[in-house]
């Protein structure tokens, strides 16, 4: 269980993050909305500790994440994948080695420096490779797939991390409509069927009322609306967007799902999706 | 269509922008004097070795004798001795390289900002390569001629000291201009600083280091003929010792030979680039 105490995150003059306590049970999916600038990718690096700690707490099953160092800090990295909105997957690298470096936490650094890794991680890496349908595309370098499949290598990624947690910063806003619903779809499957907590930032509504069991609503570093999809009404909308809401509140203009698309039946065909990419 | 400015708005406006119509006197003043001052050294500069057409004119004349006696050109019935001798250049160009990139890889890492992120260590490492890069191959050669003896092994050592710091600086440069976001991806999984170093940077900086390597073998290959002639073997020796026995029409051969291996080469390498950056091995 993860719990977040308080915690607040200043760069020079701007506080991107201020005064957040949070807590997240396990195996929940929450996505986090909020203007751009209001502070929710500073949140998620501040937990997997890209950023570097600002005030306040963060822990994690009574382990204070902020004081961690060397193998142990990164020994929590792994735990808590991170996905990223460009991807960020290693270019010139093909799928599968892109895919292994989600074992590099617990690898020894020589075999690393080979590309060397076991045959039992090679198996975990095709084995998620094959959940995510990508299992043809293992050995293709990675800049050559679609925006969708890389993004499905970076779950990948994330999945043989054997994470507790995963950590989402807008895995969908480079997406279009199709690969972005399977791409969430996904992280949902993860997170029911392996109980694997998603934290997810979302720049739009209707892929979090679609997809998260709770909705957190961050407006200049603060959270300012928490709770489940239903109780997310026009005020608290409007709460999170401030003035700029009124039209832009419109679900519709804040949508990458094609918000009156049925979803599910799109997603279970991501052959298809790609090809149409 | 331009209308006309009528004379009196022309000139209301040079009087308010006189910088539009006319460079101002002192800028004017520093470009003629900058100009005359390069003609003055140019003159001087003529005039301190002699310059004068009669001397070309006599330079020419015996210029003429020397390309009748290169021509036909022969290859003195020691064609494989030569082509030998060739390739012992290649050879010489193509370790020297590879032995300066080999050594430059720690020091790039070393010297790239990212990677050690200490301004002092940074400039005092970059300060270090840019004053070795000062002294050119052909010095470094005659030294390792006098230390190690004549031949190839001493050209080897020549390039690749002349060389280790430019790559450094070049290797350091690759490495700082690498993309965040992919390196991030990999610490973001638990990467070790090497191991970042390892699977995020090197695996982008790898085609640029090639191709910088290709490019320095292609004017290595030139700068091992010369180092030849100053005892570090290879067909440089040979070309030296043809002219100094007079026997021009082998020289003439050995020049051919060169001019059409460096050709070869530059050709190859330069394709190779070009597809280097699309279709580098992954590494
Ligand atoms: N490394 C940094 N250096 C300086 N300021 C930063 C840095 N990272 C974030 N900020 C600032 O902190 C604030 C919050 O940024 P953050 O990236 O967390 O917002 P966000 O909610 O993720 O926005 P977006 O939806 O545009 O991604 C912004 O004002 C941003 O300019
Ligand atoms: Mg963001």
């Amino acid at each position: 269980m993860l719990e977040l105490r308080k915690i607040t995150k200043t760069f020079g003059q701007t506080i991107a993050v201020n005064n957040v306590s949070l807590n997240f049970p396990p195996g929940q999916m929450v996505g986090i909305i909020g203007r751009s600038g209001a502070g929710k990718s500073t949140l998620l690096r501040l937990i997997n500790r890209l950023a570097t700690t600002g005030q306040g707490d963060i822990l994690f099953e009574n382990t204070n994440i902020g004081t961690l160092a060397g193998r142990d800090l990164r020994a929590w990295r792994a735990r808590c994948a991170m996905i990223f909105q460009q991807f960020n997957l290693v270019n010139r690298l093909d799928v599968l080695t892109n895919v292994l470096i989600g074992r590099i936490g617990t690898a020894k650094t020589l075999p690393v420096m080979f590309k060397h890794f076991s045959a039992q991680d090679r198996a975990a890496a095709a084995l998620a490779l094959d959940r995510l349908d990508l299992l043809p595309q293992a050995l293709q370098r990675a800049d050559t797939l679609s925006g969708g499949q890389q993004q499905r290598v970076a779950i990948a990624r994330a999945l043989i991390q054997n994470p507790s947690l995963i950590l989402a910063d807008e895995p969908i806003a480079s997406l279009d409509p199709r690969n972005a619903r399977f791409v969430m779809e996904a992280l949902r499957k993860i997170n029911q069927e392996d109980r694997i907590t998603v934290i997810c930032n979302l720049h739009t509504l209707d892929a979090a009322r679609a997809y998260c069991d709770r909705i957190v609503g961050m407006a200049q570093g603060k959270v300012v609306f928490d709770g489940s999809p239903d109780t997310l009404t026009r005020q608290a909308v409007q709460s999170i967007y401030g003035d700029a809401g009124d039209a832009d509140v419109e679900e519709s203009l804040t949508s990458t799902l094609g918000a009156h698309l049925p979803i599910p039946a799109a997603a279970k065909q991501p052959q298809l999706a790609d090809a149409a990419y | 269509m331009t209308t006309a400015i009528s004379a009196d708005r022309l000139k209301a406006l040079q009087q308010a922008h006189p910088q539009v119509f006319t460079r101002p006197l002192a800028a004017r003043l520093r470009d003629w004097g900058l100009w005359a001052a390069c003609f003055a050294l140019l003159g001087f500069g003529l005039w301190w070795i002699n310059a004068s057409p009669t001397r070309i004119w006599d330079g020419l004349g015996k210029l003429g004798f020397l390309v009748r006696f290169m021509w036909p050109p022969s290859d003195g019935g020691v064609f494989w001795e030569h082509a030998y001798a060739m390739m012992e250049t290649l050879a010489m160009a193509f370790l020297g390289t590879v032995v300066a990139a080999v050594v430059a890889l720690p020091l790039g890492f070393l010297g790239a900002k990212n990677v050690v992120p200490n301004w002092l260590f940074h400039f005092s490492l970059r300060r270090g390569f840019d004053t070795l890069r000062g002294i050119d191959s052909l010095v470094w050669a005659l030294i390792f001629v006098s230390a190690v003896g004549m031949g190839p092994f001493a050209g080897v050592l020549a390039i690749a000291v002349s060389d280790v710091m430019v790559f450094s600086k070049l290797f350091a440069e690759a490495i700082e201009n690498v993309e965040r976001k992919q390196i991030e991806g990999v610490r973001s999984a638990g990467a070790s600083p090497v191991q970042t170093l390892r699977l995020g940077v090197f695996p982008q900086v790898f085609p640029v280091m090639l191709s910088h390597l290709l490019y320095f073998f292609e004017g290595n290959v030139r700068s091992a003929t010369i180092l030849g002639i100053v005892g570090a073997g290879g067909i440089g020796l040979q070309l030296s010792d043809r002219i100094r026995i007079n026997n021009w029409d082998e020289a003439a051969f050995i020049i051919l030979m060169i001019l059409v291996t460096v050709a070869v080469i530059d050709n190859l390498s330069r394709r190779i680039r070009t597809k280097l950056i699309d279709a580098a091995p992954q590494v």
